[in-house]
């Protein structure tokens, strides 16, 4: 799916986080983090338990006060002004935080009335959010007897009820099925495309990789690295990885002979179950194109050729283990 | 040991810090409660009266321990273990639902015998003092067993049939008052009463262990006004307790099988959907049908207190109505019956019967409506979603104290009608009737504050309720025991010193009721619930402060 991107006026930066640490005794949970997130991104913050994830979103939604420096939310302060920046973020804790004997229209409305919502707004705005996270249907379904995946819909449908400039959601795709995660999928990116922020933690990589417009890696409190997917994939191989998908197995021995030519021979990995050639390079995208040409040049019947992106996963386990090995 | 769950139940409740602290206060209590009360003069009592009395006293303590220590452990038992998933691990395994049962019984009476061990050397004290038998002290014992015993049983039964670990906890607490001290009421305003009324009153007594302790000490019948009762109620209690244990442990055992999990999700069901009769069916059953679409909150409700009332089955406007109409209708029918001389009452016993109704309820209720405010969110997560909302903390506990406020009141004012018609009949009445009302006030905002401080101190729901309502009961039933032995061994004024803190004893000597009539507890007991009471909102006001403190 594509996300539909915000208009340019609100490419501006909505959450500044500056030098942010938090020390619990001895502990730091937080180390000098910086970040900076526009209007209508989503920023997938990953990292292993315990790196400082959920403090930071603590701090942001006005739950923790840093040791030192700053965050602000649209230039609200987040410590300063905790009162505020609850009217301008909708938070979903990995808990979901039921009632018992309560219905979901009945949860809604009492969020709505929590966040002083007029009632005759407060009606057809549950309605509105109902309808936009597919959740109409469950409207007279007791919430302590919703299933994750439905409860996750209301989670969200409640932090949309007071219309937040940004979202924040802590593991909204935990315990989901296959199915359940790709409309949550689908659903932030909606969210993303009606110009809110996002700052979502996940432990599913794959399905943030697919989503985010920025990922931050966290380990032990520390900002190990930040861009986009493919970023971070150049951030993890300085050499990129190039696919060579041929007709047939017969032709690997003629490929890998013109690859040994233009790259190192030991960069240079064969596959016959898959009929491919793989190689690792650090030549420019330019370089790319006569290498092409000398495969077909050789008449190498050449199905495909590609660049291999590097996986979110493998990213992630290159940050954490080192620092895990530490 | 043969059966696992002995071993795991047992040895993982004995390692918390928290049972240590427990049995640590216990043995230092039941030391206090002999050395306070041992003889320092130098003479020998060689009737053994003195230490008939410690002994008595010491009883009494290892009965009120067993009371309001031992429900929560059965109570929360089995709910606890099938929330988890633990339980269809245990039934997937070859341990029968025998086993698993007596397993757990074993280990529940495990942890009491360790409480009656601790006990142990206070009883020697009382043995070396003469004048006790070890007679005595067995039957002591073996009575403190079969009331382990049966709240044991008791709980486990309410345990397979609750949602909840705090539902469980609140109603077998409920169980227990009920056979304890409210099956003691129908004998003490029917005492002397012969026939079938008066064998069926004298058979629900003796489920009692407090009417079975009293007989076994001597101390008289509970409100026998000079009457002598010649049965052994000990040894009816013995058969009672016996039957009621074995029912309760076959009816458990009964449930212990896959069906506790076979249950559909509520699907939600809405009486407006239904068909016609349906919904005129449900109009004449409910009055407020639950299962009606509820209006949005409005614009001057404090969102907290409806939601309070929305969540809590029993806050639902259906149970509140129909707790009220019985309310109503009770002290109605009790003033009618005795304007037509149908019974032969006075107003004054009339009376009695109301203000130990209304305190009873307030007793009950109270302290499940109030304990868990705070942890029932901290616990369920709900607390970080107040939290992330534009709410002040103060509006959150308002909304949350309103909310059981207007509970209670709805309570005490449905009971209104009849006082009224008290006055009408014996205006005369008409100055104490006004005192038990501002008696029953200071009553509800003392059991409703105290109850959310105590609560307030704790992040599990159950162990909140189980903390609120051993505080309360221990302030409501604590000096009733003195009150017991207001004859011997304790004097007037001790018993008046104990009861000035008790709100029930004050209603009760409000309203002149015999037995405590001689007592002045106004305006000390006033004073000292109000004291309390302020000082259990500003705990709860500082601890809700403390735990919405950003960290």
């Amino acid at each position: 799916m594509t996300k539909t991107k915000p208009p340019a006026d609100q490419k501006q930066p909505v959450v500044v986080i500056k030098q942010l640490t938090k020390k619990y005794g001895d502990y730091t949970a937080l180390d000098n983090l910086s970040l900076t997130l526009s209007a209508g991104q989503i920023l997938g913050l990953i990292g292993p338990n315990g790196a400082g994830k959920t403090t930071t979103i603590k701090i942001l939604v006005g739950l923790a006060r840093p040791t030192s420096g700053t965050a602000s939310i649209a230039g609200v302060d987040c410590v300063r002004d905790s009162r505020s920046i609850k009217s301008l973020v909708g938070y979903m804790p990995d808990k979901f935080g039921s009632y018992d004997n309560m219905r979901v229209r009945e949860y809604l409305d009492f969020f709505g009335a929590a966040f002083d919502i007029p009632r005759r707004v407060r009606i057809p705005r549950i309605d509105e959010v109902m309808e936009m996270t597919g959740t109409a249907y469950m409207r007279d379904k007791y919430v302590d007897a919703l299933s994750h995946g439905m409860a996750q819909r209301v989670g969200i449908a409640r932090i949309l009820l007071h219309d937040p400039q940004m979202l924040i959601l802590d593991e909204p795709a935990n315990g989901l099925d296959p199915q359940a995660r790709v409309e949550m999928r689908e659903l932030l990116i909606q969210l993303a495309g009606m110009g809110k922020t996002l700052l979502v933690t996940s432990h599913i990589l794959p399905e943030l990789s697919r989503i985010c417009d920025q990922v931050a890696i966290l380990t032990q409190g520390k900002l190990r690295a930040c861009g986009s997917v493919k970023e971070i994939g150049r951030q993890v191989s300085q050499q990129r990885t190039i696919e060579v998908q041929l007709a047939n197995e017969q032709s690997i021995p003629a490929a890998v002979k013109v690859l040994g030519g233009v790259v190192d021979a030991s960069n240079v990995e064969a596959s016959p179950a898959e009929a491919a050639v793989r190689f690792r390079t650090d030549l420019p995208e330019e370089g790319l194109g006569p290498i092409l040409a000398a495969l077909v040049r050789a008449e190498v019947p050449v199905t495909q050729f590609r660049e291999l992106q590097t996986d979110l996963e493998e990213a992630f386990m290159s940050f954490a283990r080192p620092t895990e090995a530490a | 040991m043969a059966n696992p769950i002995i071993q795991r139940e047992l040895l993982s409740v004995l390692r918390r810090p928290g049972t240590v602290l427990v049995q640590c206060i216990l043995a230092i209590g039941f030391v206090l409660l002999i050395a306070v009360r041992w003889p320092t003069e130098p003479r020998v009592a060689l009737s053994g009266a003195r230490s008939q009395e410690v002994f008595s006293l010491f009883a009494y303590g290892l009965l009120a321990a067993v009371l309001l220590l031992l429900p929560v452990s059965p109570a929360t038992s089995i709910v606890r273990e099938k929330n988890r998933g633990t339980l269809a691990m245990l039934f997937n395994s070859s341990l029968g639902p025998w086993r698993i049962f007596f397993g757990k019984l074993l280990a529940t009476l495990g942890l009491a015998g360790q409480m009656l061990v601790l006990s142990l050397p206070a009883a020697a004290a009382c043995y070396a003092l003469g004048g006790i038998s070890v007679g005595n002290i067995l039957a002591t014992y073996a009575l403190l067993g079969l009331t382990a015993v049966l709240i044991t049983t008791l709980g486990f039964l309410v345990s397979t049939y609750s949602a909840s670990a705090d539902s469980a906890v609140r109603w077998t607490y409920g169980l227990v008052l009920f056979a304890s001290v409210i099956l003691l009421l129908p004998h003490f305003l029917l005492v002397g009463a012969s026939g079938l009324t008066g064998d069926i009153v004298r058979w629900m007594r003796s489920l009692s262990p407090i009417a079975a302790m009293m007989s076994l000490h001597g101390a008289g019948d509970f409100g026998a006004r000079g009457l002598l009762t010649t049965e052994n109620v000990f040894a009816r209690f013995t058969v009672m307790a016996t039957i009621v244990s074995v029912i309760a442990a076959v009816w458990t055992v009964k449930r212990l099988n896959l069906t506790l999990f076979d249950q559909a999700r509520d699907s939600g069901t809405i009486a407006d959907d239904q068909e016609l009769g349906t919904r005129i069916f449900r109009r004449a059953m409910f009055l407020v049908d639950p299962r009606r679409r509820s209006a949005s909150i409005g614009p001057w409700a404090n969102p907290v207190m409806a939601k309070e009332f929305r969540c809590r089955r029993f806050g639902r406007l259906h149970w509140l109505m129909r707790l009220v109409a019985v309310c109503a209708i009770i002290s109605l029918a009790l003033t009618i019956l005795t304007t037509t001389q149908t019974i032969s009452w006075d107003v004054g016993s009339i009376g009695g019967i109301m203000v130990v109704l209304q305190v009873a309820l307030l007793v009950l209720i109270t302290p499940s409506l109030a304990a868990g405010l705070i942890a029932t969110e901290r616990e369920t997560g709900g607390w970080v979603l107040l939290q992330s909302t534009p709410m002040s903390v103060w509006r959150i506990v308002w909304g949350k104290l309103l909310s059981v406020i207007v509970t209670v009141a709805l309570v005490l004012l449905a009971t209104l009608p009849g006082y009224l018609v008290m006055i009408y009949i014996d205006p005369s009445q008409r100055n104490e009737v006004q005192r038990v009302g501002v008696c029953l006030l200071l009553t509800a905002a003392f059991v409703m504050l105290i109850s959310a401080a105590v609560g307030s101190l704790f992040s599990r729901t159950v162990t909140a309720i189980a903390a609120a309502y051993t505080v309360v009961l221990s302030i409501c039933a604590g000096p009733l025991l003195i009150w017991l032995g207001r004859d011997a061994p304790f004097g007037h004024d001790t018993v008046e010193a104990a009861l000035m803190a008790n709100p029930i004893a004050t209603a009760l000597s409000v309203i002149r009721i015999p037995g405590f009539r001689d007592y002045e507890l106004i305006p000390g007991n006033w004073w000292a619930l109000g004291i309390a009471s302020a000082g259990s909102l500003l705990v709860l006001l500082w601890q809700t402060q403390r735990v919405s403190r950003p960290q």
